[in-house]
């Protein structure tokens, strides 16, 4: 179990390693020219070789890879072009928003998604088979923000029940919550069904029936429990994807999280912005599938000899 | 496994779905009279709900929202294509090299793939598209290589149990060479799985592509793009849902087509499913 542990934090030790490479080379090597970012195309060059000087653009790129590992272990993660501010200060203003945002809509999608995955196995190639096959591949296709749009249409505008974008109590939460649910319901409910439906149709399911085991236990013991490893490796993996549909739902919802932050830092070209929030999400990610990782070891038995 | 006959009805439905779409690509300048770009209402008064001379209606500039479409499907189309295309052939080739060398090759490739897994797709298209100027050509390239990995994971395990096979192991016997077994002996064992992905990656690129231009990064504003269809015109949907509905149910249709094509096509090739 240590071994399997420890192989586990060096592999992602090395991937956040390699995240800082590959962000560096996107925010040092190709643009042209930081300091022109900074004070604008028409600035003189004495400001521009000031700023560079400022900045260490002058040094080695390895000296300056070292000194940007060196202020993120420092948890500095550079200056706003824009405002001048510390983008780790940013950033956690802006947290909470997400969290609310992704935790909620990921708590009330993967819950309904395995109750409607169970609920709905069956035998493959039946009816109900290809029902849930056929709504889900559907649904999943869907843009997210066609959905949140078509969702403000109803509620917000039509009804007026709730309102159409911002942040605020639990009203303004129920539209952008839903929206993200709906993306996460689909793809829970596609797995558990269709891995459930695989695994009530194996040998020892049916030697289980045979002996008599009642139908409650024989999804819950046999087949859930069977499903619990891919489950969990599927919500690790989740995590990136639900980012992508944060930035996409906090657009349509005007929704002041990470999203909303990323692209507007995009279309102001602040640079260290952009890169602070991808470095903050990739470790997020990079932190669920580890956390994942060691829990197999909880789940499966077999995984830590493995 | 589904039974063939399902599979066959939902690959026909994605084809039907997806030939429509093509053909509206491809016959755009026949369809409407109207050019996408251009305010085509004589006295502009706001949105126009769809009626014998403008079918979908007009939008917030007066432009016609049929013309917007069918010359739109263009954009979707050869985005997704050569987004698909870039992927296919960055992944496809990293499977093949990781699977057949293995040992270090292939644990760096693959680390490679998993530093891509770790970063949101979105905001690395994001980063990439705020570094590159956005074009017909780089946007596609920068989803593209976004999105190789599923096919390099794939294609490697694919090859994997390939190269074990009696026949290359007898190929390679005969003194093939290293790239004559990749290319004639793995490279064909890898064909249905490919074109699974192929058609699940335009669905995806098409996907992609419609969400960054409703972020406003997307291809560049002349062109006509659905995804920018709905962010230019969202704040009127109360007044003019169809506006937003119209784009909306392009794009869907478009992904769905391409999901039901690589679904049916998962059983009626015999793929693993992925």
């Amino acid at each position: 179990m240590a071994g399997y542990v420890a192989r586990r934090l060096l592999r992602a030790a090395t991937t956040l390693l390699g995240t800082t490479l590959v962000l560096f080379v996107l925010v040092r090597v190709i643009p042209a020219d930081p300091a022109v970012s900074i004070a604008g195309p028409k600035a003189d060059p004495a400001t521009l070789a000031a700023i560079r000087k400022d900045l260490g653009l002058d040094d080695p790129l390895a000296v300056q890879y070292g000194r940007y590992l060196w202020r993120l272990a420092h948890g500095d993660l550079g200056r706003s072009y824009v405002t001048g501010r510390g983008v780790a200060a940013v950033i956690g203003e802006r947290l909470p928003a997400t969290a609310l945002l992704a935790v909620t809509s990921l708590a009330i999608g993967f819950t309904l998604g395995v109750a409607v995955g169970l609920l709905t196995a069956a035998r493959q190639g039946s009816a109900a088979d290809l029902a849930v096959l056929i709504a889900t591949l559907v649904g999943l296709s869907i843009p997210t923000f066609f959905v949140g749009n078509l969702l403000v249409y109803a509620f917000g505008y039509r009804l007026r029940l709730l309102p159409l974008g911002g942040y605020g109590g639990l009203s303004h939460l129920i539209l952008p919550a839903a929206t993200l649910a709906f993306v996460e319901l689909l793809f829970y409910a596609r797995f558990v069904h269709s891995n459930v439906s695989g695994t009530l149709a194996s040998d020892y399911v049916r030697t289980a029936r045979a002996k008599g085991v009642p139908p409650l236990r024989l999804y819950l013991r046999h087949a859930l429990r069977n499903a619990l490893v891919p489950i969990v490796t599927l919500l690790g993996l989740d995590v990136a994807s639900l980012m992508s549909g944060v930035v996409l739902t906090e657009t349509v919802f005007n929704w002041p999280g990470l999203g909303r932050l990323a692209v507007q830092a995009v279309f102001n070209l602040d640079i260290p912005l952009v890169a602070g929030t991808v470095l903050f999400s990739a470790v997020l990610v990079l932190a669920c599938n580890l956390a994942v990782d060691l829990l197999y070891g909880v789940i499966d038995p077999r995984v830590q000899h493995g | 496994m589904a039974d063939t006959g399902r599979s066959r009805l939902l690959f026909l439905v994605g084809v039907g779905m997806i030939t429509v779409i093509v053909l509206l690509a491809l016959l755009a300048p026949r369809l409407t009279p109207y050019d996408p770009d251009v305010t085509v209402v004589a006295r502009y008064t706001g949105p126009q709900p769809p009626s014998a001379a403008h079918p979908l209606g007009t939008d917030t500039l007066g432009r016609d929202v049929w013309a917007r479409i069918v010359f739109g499907a263009r954009t979707s189309l050869a985005v997704g294509a050569l987004a698909m295309l870039v992927s296919l052939g960055i992944g496809v080739a990293v499977g093949l090299l990781a699977g057949y060398f293995g040992s270090w090759l292939d644990a760096a490739l693959m680390w490679v793939v998993d530093l891509l897994l770790t970063m949101p797709t979105l905001l690395l298209l994001i980063v990439l598209a705020t570094l590159l100027p956005p074009s017909l050509l780089t946007i596609p390239l920068v989803i593209g290589i976004v999105g190789w990995t599923t096919f390099a994971r794939t294609v490697r395990g694919e090859v994997l149990s390939l190269r074990e096979r009696d026949y290359v192991l007898a190929a390679r016997a005969l003194g093939a060479s290293h790239g004559r077994v990749i290319v004639r002996h793995l490279l064909p064992g890898t064909l249905p799985s490919v074109l699974v992905l192929a058609a699940l990656g335009m669905s995806g690129a098409i996907g992609l592509d419609a969400g960054l231009s409703y972020l406003g990064l997307g291809v560049p504003l002349p062109t006509p793009s659905w995804g920018r269809m709905i962010s230019e015109t969202q704040t009127y949907f109360a007044v003019a849902p169809w506006l937003v509905v119209v784009p909306g149910v392009a794009i869907s249709t478009a992904v769905i087509g391409f999901n039901l094509i690589g679904y049916g096509l998962v059983d009626l090739l015999g793929a693993p499913r992925t």
